[in-house]
């Protein structure tokens, strides 16, 4: 099935005991026809979508939940949402949650996207985090055309309710999954800016602050020895009867190849070694 | 156990260089795109019941998610 969808890992070598035959990691959205509609892959198994993101995905719009961290700012003819969306607004190493800033217009009024005309103002949304608090680009949706009487050009809007999304997840530096967290919870400062107007006049431009904060939560890792004792969350079932059957199974299919897969291991292990000693040299 | 940390800012308990640490080269696609079907397959379901996907999940949409170990 993995060779049928074309994703087998094709960096593995059959030799590479039982890794060989891994799909890389990643998701496929479909509709009712069983047509992709979104698809999600990344450059490192590390990161990995919130399963919101996914049902987001085949919903076609994004559900905030209740419990989603947020601050609002109660303007009435702007109202902002800004909350961290995806697994109750946690963060944990590697996975992605995003960043949702909800514009809830008064009737009337629309907000300027880009190409603005000039002197407008477009509305901007940027955060600000902790060093090791990964953010990509702010996506903002499709803007509608509005042809306001005397002006030859069409002005790109947005009116009534939209959602503009900044990605995010947490490396190494404020989250490592090999060893315990330094803290329990991260802020994240997000910065607003943008100017409202209806058919015939604008209000001034504005830029509000909003502050939240989301909870660091350790990952789960398999109950293995190379897992157990980095303060992670460890299943609480015992991994080494499998590990020793996929050993054991690696072995018997090609003990010379299980052989190479041990040595290229311990070449690894002496090539890390000796880059540890040359850092040690240089601090 | 060696851990170092990778070019994306990942630490793991396993050197640099070792297979299972290797990633997607960037901007590189697999797999069906947005828009093709995907393919059908048969499969277990968790009682070990035959699934046949596209029959079996009638007029639904669908979530196929390959994982490594579920962390979510």
């Amino acid at each position: 099935m993995i060779r049928d969808y074309g994703i087998l890992n094709d960096q593995l070598e059959p030799d590479d005991a039982f890794l060989y035959g891994l799909p890389y990691p990643g998701v496929f959205v479909c509709d009712e026809d069983g047509v992709v509609v979104a698809k999600f892959f990344h450059d490192t198994y590390k990161k990995r979508d919130s399963p919101e993101t996914l049902i987001d995905a085949a919903l076609g719009r994004i559900e905030l939940a209740e419990d989603a961290p947020r601050a609002v700012c109660e303007d009435p003819e702007v109202h902002i949402t800004a909350a961290v969306h995806g697994g109750q607004g946690t963060i944990r190493q590697g996975i992605i949650r995003r960043l949702v800033v909800r514009f809830e217009l008064a009737p009337g009024l629309h907000l300027y996207g880009r190409p603005v005309p000039e002197g407008m103002i477009p509305t901007t949304v940027s955060v600000r985090g902790p060093e090791g608090l990964v953010f990509g680009e702010a996506q903002y949706p499709a803007t509608e055309p509005l042809r306001l009487p005397g002006l030859e050009v069409e002005l790109p809007v947005w009116s009534e309710s939209f959602d503009v999304v900044i990605p995010f997840y947490p490396d190494a530096r404020v989250a490592s999954e090999t060893r315990p967290l330094d803290r329990d919870s991260l802020e994240l400062e997000v910065e607003v800016r943008y100017q409202a107007c209806d058919d015939e006049a604008c209000l001034l431009p504005k830029t509000e602050k909003l502050r939240l904060t989301a909870s660091l939560e350790v990952v789960d890792v398999p109950n293995l020895a190379l897992h157990v004792g980095h303060g992670q969350r460890e299943g609480s079932y015992d991994a080494m009867p499998h590990m020793r059957r996929m050993i054991l199974r690696s072995l018997r299919r090609s003990p010379a190849g299980f052989l190479r897969f041990v040595a290229k291991n311990v070449m690894l292990e002496m090539a890390a070694w000796r880059r540890r000693r040359a850092q040690r040299r240089d601090a | 156990m060696t851990i170092e940390r990778d070019q994306h800012g990942f630490d793991a308990p396993a050197p640099l260089g070792h297979p299972g640490r290797l990633g997607l080269d960037p901007g590189r696609s697999i797999g069906p795109a947005v828009g093709e079907r995907l393919p059908d397959f048969r499969l277990p379901d968790a009682r070990g019941r035959e699934i046949d996907f596209h029959a079996d999940r009638g007029a639904s949409k669908a979530v196929v998610v390959f994982y490594r170990s579920a962390v979510w």
